[in-house]
């Protein structure tokens, strides 16, 4: 048995790698809207980043959609329009916090 | 102790649990109530393989996209298909398991809320990871897995179709009514 030790960066980014490919796998059989729970759980679980990974710094942002994707993800079991709402309102805060923070382009200059 | 048809109208998917561990007591009630569901053909396919370790627990989180929240015990169901297609073919193979332990599984989780305690049957789960983790041979399919614990929570009832969409009276489709039911 292995000693108990904290939680690396690398072990959470394992973890995620493991969800993420058992997440593929599941969405070919599973119904299609698991599909977007799987991803928001998946975003969920990226905003917790940084407590592990200690290059990253708290985010603020990222911790208010855990909290609000944690209050209303077992939305989609019971009323599919609040997820999708909820979904909505993520990706409309994404994008205003992207135009505030200014974009810093990922791709290199032609 | 609940009665049977308070246990049914009561019972919850539970996805958050207390850390609070789960006696062996209680759990072998659990497993015996799995134990004695109904069987096609008597064939019993379900084989039970209870897990208690945190580490192990935490393998099977890792590898389960549809297992949420972090419960102190997991009571995985797997169908043994070797010993289904010898006594019962290929219906005992691919249909009768899986109902079978659809059915022990039912059982289980009313036990576990008779008992107290809260339960989710959770089938998103990698079948390939979840057979390496706990080291299963071939031919022993994992069904279902149990999250069982304490509950922390107290989820509303998910909407439910109502009788006379579901039920039917002498013909499919021909709504059934309590009325007409009484006068048949």
């Amino acid at each position: 048995m292995k000693e108990e030790r904290a939680i690396t960066g690398d072990d959470y980014l394992l973890e995620l790698v493991a969800f993420l490919a058992t997440s593929a796998r599941g969405c070919i059989d599973e119904p299609p809207m698991y599909g977007p729970l799987r991803l928001i759980e998946a975003l969920s679980r990226l905003t917790d980043l940084p407590k592990y990974a200690k290059c990253l710094k708290e985010d603020e942002f990222l911790r208010n959609i855990k909290t609000e994707i944690e209050q209303k993800k077992q939305s989609l079991v019971f009323d599919v329009q609040e997820f999708q709402d909820m979904v909505d309102r993520i990706v409309l805060q994404v994008t205003k916090e992207l135009k505030r923070r200014g974009s810093t382009s990922l791709i290199p200059p032609p | 102790m609940l009665d049977t048809l308070e246990a049914i109208r009561t019972r919850r998917s539970i996805r958050r649990f207390k850390p609070e561990t789960v006696s062996n007591d209680s759990i072998e009630k659990i497993l015996e109530a799995g134990r004695l569901a109904p069987s096609g053909s008597n064939l019993q396919p379900w084989r039970f393989v209870v897990v208690k370790s945190q580490r192990v627990l935490d393998m099977i989180r890792k590898v389960s996209p549809g297992y949420l929240g972090s419960p102190p015990l997991a009571v995985v169901i797997f169908s043994d298909r070797v010993t289904s297609y010898a006594k019962g073919g290929r219906l005992g193979r691919d249909y009768l398991t899986v109902a079978d332990c659809s059915m022990a599984a039912q059982n289980m989780l009313l036990a576990a809320h008779a008992l107290g305690l809260g339960a989710c049957a959770v089938k998103g789960f990698s079948a390939a990871a979840v057979r390496e983790i706990l080291e299963v041979p071939e031919g022993i399919e994992p069904e279902l897995i149990l999250m069982i614990g304490y509950p922390d929570e107290t989820p509303p009832v998910p909407p439910k179709h109502p009788i006379d969409k579901i039920a039917f009276l002498d013909k499919y489709g021909k709504a059934w009514s309590r009325s007409q039911g009484e006068k048949a």
